[in-house]
């Protein structure tokens, strides 16, 4: 028995070992690669670099204008996440604390939002920003990322919310404060748990997206950081080492940010996978 | 709380800025697409109505069926790459043993990454001549081995698949490893008491346990393989020669470098048609099985 568990942990440890590896190398191999000179890369690709090359660096965020991706990705992402939050956070507090009539109706509305897929929307979306004359700014993309993740927002806050007792507001009443202000100063707080998990996940789903900023933004300097690596990526295909420092600054900040709230960003995507 | 003045008006007001933007841009929108599927529009000139035009060309059209196809191929290697080996590295993270936290960060962390950054990257791994996988078979002097990955139509599309099973592994293995974490310890024991043990025990007991959770995962990742666009958009743009196509691929060609909006909608309506199609048929499997 001992000797058979035994050989059962080499095994295991050797699947999940491999599978570390094959997870981390690529990453690994263009971190250590973003530090090379283009020569030194192409003559040994796995060799450590004979020195820390920061003119790669230097080169991708003038070359690539990583600092305007960073501020669009910044203000887009902030902008919609708070604007998704406060308003789901006041749908879900209405559709969780109340009953009136076409409750069940404008929930079951929310829900339908997490079964639709995007590409469903994009012609419209992209017709009617065109119309409206909202094509290739900010606003574009910041309307559409509230739209997409209220759905998501509304159903964990809901949930959240309907598990405190009914009685909860009772003080508030008493002390005649008005419906926004129990709101604001009695239900808010005590759903923080919630609210963390539904900014974190708001906050990585808009950072990351791709398909709406490239069918809505063309100008460059309106460009969010995904689609001008991308384009980057196109334009600069003769020097991997400089894209390599490019996505290696794109990548820092997120592996950080996971690490960081990694118990809250796994639960949260598992939920919003499992529930969409 | 209801007997307070002026709640209808309150409730009113709390919804409405939420339910106009959700109803506006995520709802609405997908009624114009049905509308404009009837259309034929260039985005300048005036709309006709065509009726079910659009349909019918699209399916007389050689790279839409290409497309389905690639399609296909990304939900059945999704299907058989992400299940089983996000069920097998979850059975192997629940029993606790020493590593286990940090092998399910490593495994979380490509779905963290944004799918841009992910093609990039294995868009980088699988270069002809500077990419890290024929570097690789240099290394150990297997020079036949080393392939165009992403141009040589006889690759492309393992290669993509690949990438794809990277990228979206580790978030079935949590979601499964979640499911297992939920099985109460009394079933465990219940199964030592039987005899159950092992390969036999994980077989018969705690898989059939967690079925509705792995019938969840796959519903997720058919669905999922019908939305991929980013991956391979910024890999090959579907080429060589339409070679790695799918069908948001066709649509987004259709619709933003053809400029023909009505086209366009009819396909992504088609995609939708397509994706409910595929999992009710497999909701109903399920419930078959279960009665």
């Amino acid at each position: 028995m001992v000797r058979k568990s035994k050989l059962f942990h080499l095994i295991a440890y050797t699947f999940l070992s491999l599978f570390a590896i094959i997870n981390i190398v690529p990453l690994f191999w263009m971190v250590v690669n973003s530090f090379k000179e283009e020569q030194e890369y192409s003559r040994s690709p796995f060799s450590l670099p004979s020195h820390l090359q920061f003119s790669n660096y230097a080169g991708a965020w003038k070359v690539a204008n990583m600092n305007t991706y960073f501020l669009n990705s910044i203000i887009i992402t902030f902008v919609s996440l708070a604007v998704t939050v406060l308003l789901g956070s006041l749908a879900a507090y209405f559709l969780s604390r109340f009953t009136f009539r076409l409750r069940g109706t404008v929930y079951g509305l929310f829900l339908l939002g997490m079964l639709v897929p995007i590409h469903a929307t994009l012609i419209p979306i992209f017709l009617i920003m065109q119309k409206v004359h909202l094509l290739d700014t900010r606003l574009a993309l910041i309307l559409p990322y509230t739209a997409f993740h209220l759905s998501l927002t509304v159903f964990i806050l809901e949930g959240f919310m309907r598990g405190f007792p009914k009685d909860l507001e009772e003080s508030g009443v008493m002390d005649g404060a008005g419906i926004y202000r129990i709101f604001w100063s009695i239900l808010l707080p005590i759903t923080r748990p919630a609210l963390a998990t539904v900014v974190i996940l708001n906050f990585i789903y808009n950072w990351n997206e791709y398909l709406f900023a490239l069918v809505l933004i063309t100008s460059g300097s309106l460009k969010t950081l995904p689609l001008g690596l991308s384009n980057f990526a196109g334009i600069e295909t003769a020097s991997m080492t400089l894209q390599m420092a490019a996505l290696t600054i794109a990548l820092i900040p997120i592996i950080i940010f996971y690490l960081l709230l990694q118990k809250q960003l796994v639960s949260g995507m598992t939920a919003g996978a499992v529930k969409g | 709380m209801h007997t307070l003045k002026g709640t209808k008006l309150a409730i009113f007001l709390g919804l409405f800025p939420a339910l106009l933007i959700y109803l506006g841009i995520a709802i609405v929108p997908i009624g114009l697409s049905l509308y404009y599927s009837l259309m034929d529009w260039n985005g300048i000139g005036s709309m006709s109505f065509v009726g079910l035009d659009n349909y019918l060309d699209i399916l007389k059209d050689d790279i839409f069926w290409l497309s389905v196809k690639n399609n296909l191929i990304i939900m059945v290697t999704g299907l058989a790459g992400q299940i089983p080996l996000g069920l097998v590295l979850a059975l192997l993270l629940n029993r606790k043993m020493k590593g286990s936290g940090f092998f399910r960060t490593i495994g979380f962390m490509p779905v963290v990454i944004s799918s841009v950054m992910v093609s990039m990257i294995w868009g980088m791994v699988y270069n002809t001549e500077y990419g890290m996988l024929n570097n690789v078979l240099g290394l150990f002097g297997a020079e036949s081995w080393k392939q165009n990955w992403l141009g040589d139509s006889q690759w492309s599309m393992l290669s993509i698949s690949i990438a794809y099973i990277w990228q979206n592994c580790g978030l079935y293995m949590v979601i499964f490893l979640a499911a297992l974490q939920n099985i109460p310890d009394e079933v465990n024991e219940a199964a030592a008491l039987d005899g159950a043990t092992g390969l036999k025990r994980t077989l018969r007991i705690t898989i059939p346990m967690i079925r509705g959770t792995i019938m969840v995962g796959v519903v997720y990742s058919i669905s999922n393989s019908f939305r991929v666009f980013d991956l391979i958009q910024i890999m090959t743009g579907g080429g060589p020669a339409h070679q790695t196509e799918v069908m948001t691929i066709y649509m987004y060609n259709s619709a933003f470098m053809n400029m023909r909006y009505g086209y366009g909608s009819a396909v992504s309506i088609l995609i939708l048609l397509f994706s409910l199609i595929v999992i009710s048929l497999l909701n109903r499997l399920g419930r078959e099985k279960n009665a």
